[in-house]
């Protein structure tokens, strides 16, 4: 059996890496925002994951679909960042601070009067809020079938959950935003996308 | 067709996962059910919302400087350690300097009670610094939320612990907070190190969202 060498960082690695990975990073970091919902997270969450593919280079030379492939390495590992925060309560601490910006704040951009930005701005608060009440993989399933657009065929290779545990997960997600967000901010905000 | 049914088959008739005939059953039933039609109305509208909520792109030359950390792993473990100092200015967070006394070099803090002001409803995070003279390792911190303050992702819990190594000088604390109504406590950070506690408070003002219609 041929031995298992490491990947060694040549400038061909490195190049075929970031040639690989170049076109899906703006792509996994606004998947990773909207799995946690905060943009230094989502940092954190690609850093970690571009750190560790690296060395798997080779592998990654092989996959067909890397989009997809990636989007589900990504997701395992934003559920386990979830449950490590969880098992040892939060809060990194970590030498210097760090360059925020805090998702609430990025907004896009607008061409509607204020009264209306004010209330998509509110829309906007109040959707981020109910949604980090979910738990990761309700709001995984939520954020990659409801906002990306993957059915629940996909997920279900995507996430390696099988479709009716999906389409459970999904109902329960649907049902505790209806709870957390009552029809009035949601029409509010119907208005203002219409208007 | 029964309300429960409907209801329980509501999602797929909006992921157009049904097939005709039920698909009509369900809309027969929503032509005479108020209650069912808020349902359908509500979930439409949530969806809509969903659709459109934009997630903002990485800051110019995050790709570039996240390859580039990926491919040099030097850089990669200092990734945390490097990130610039936050300005004062940003919206929507707070900076708060604490130099650490006792078994940290003590530094004079200018007011006994540090304070800010969070918006009611609104995550922010409260960014609390604590400057240690030394590296320490395996120091408590506890912390105490005083109540209708929440931690993010952490429900009604109100006292939260664990063990974390001080580096020396800056050490960043990242606390998502959210208000859900007037504060009346401080909230307490307890650090306690080799049989040495210090305690800070914060005192947490609350505002109201204003325009938000809350």
């Amino acid at each position: 059996m041929a031995p298992v060498l490491p990947y060694r960082r040549t400038r061909a690695a490195v190049t075929n890496f970031e040639d690989l990975l170049r076109p899906h990073v703006e792509y996994l970091y606004q998947l990773a925002w909207r799995f946690s919902g905060s943009v230094a997270d989502a940092e954190d969450l690609i850093q970690d994951l571009l750190v560790k593919l690296y060395p798997r280079t080779r592998e990654l030379l092989d996959i067909e679909l890397l989009r997809p492939w990636l989007a589900r390495v990504l997701y395992h590992q934003y559920v386990d960042s979830v449950r490590q925060r969880t098992r040892s309560p939060i809060v990194k601490l970590v030498g210097g601070a760090e360059d925020d910006d805090d998702p609430l704040d990025t907004f896009p951009s607008m061409t509607d009067g204020p009264e209306a930005q004010a209330e998509r701005h509110s829309l906007r608060e109040r959707l981020l809020d109910a949604l980090s009440r979910l738990n990761p993989e309700q709001r995984a399933v939520v954020t990659m079938h409801d906002v990306e657009g993957y059915s629940l065929e996909e997920l279900e290779s995507i996430l390696e959950t099988p479709v009716g545990t999906l389409k459970s997960r999904l109902h329960r997600a649907r049902q505790r935003l209806r709870e957390l967000l009552p029809m009035e901010p949601l029409s509010v905000g119907e208005r203002v996308v219409s208007a | 067709m029964q309300c429960s049914a409907f209801s329980s088959q509501l999602d797929d008739y909006l992921d157009g996962r049904l097939g005709n005939t039920q698909q009509r059953l369900i809309e027969g039933h929503l032509e005479h059910c108020q209650g069912c039609r808020n349902l359908h109305r509500h979930s439409v509208a949530l969806q809509r919302a969903l659709t459109a909520l934009s997630a903002p792109m990485p800051h110019p030359g995050f790709v570039e400087q996240a390859l580039s950390r990926a491919t040099r792993p030097e850089a990669g473990a200092a990734w945390f350690r490097g990130r610039p100092l936050v300005s004062l200015a940003l919206a929507a967070t707070v900076m708060l300097g604490v130099a650490v006394g006792l078994f940290f070099a003590w530094q004079p803090v200018s007011a006994p009670v540090q304070s800010v002001t969070l918006t009611l409803q609104r995550p922010e995070t409260v960014r609390v610094v604590f400057n240690s003279a030394k590296p320490l390792k395996g120091a408590t911190l506890s912390l105490g939320l005083p109540e209708n303050v929440e931690l993010v992702g952490y429900g009604d819990r109100r006292e939260l612990s664990w063990k974390t190594d001080l580096q020396q000088g800056g050490n960043l604390l990242q606390l998502p907070l959210v208000v859900r109504g007037p504060a009346r406590d401080d909230l307490v950070a307890n650090l306690s190190h080799g049989g040495s506690t210090k305690i800070f408070r914060l005192r947490i003002e609350v505002k109201n969202a204003g325009n938000t219609g809350m």
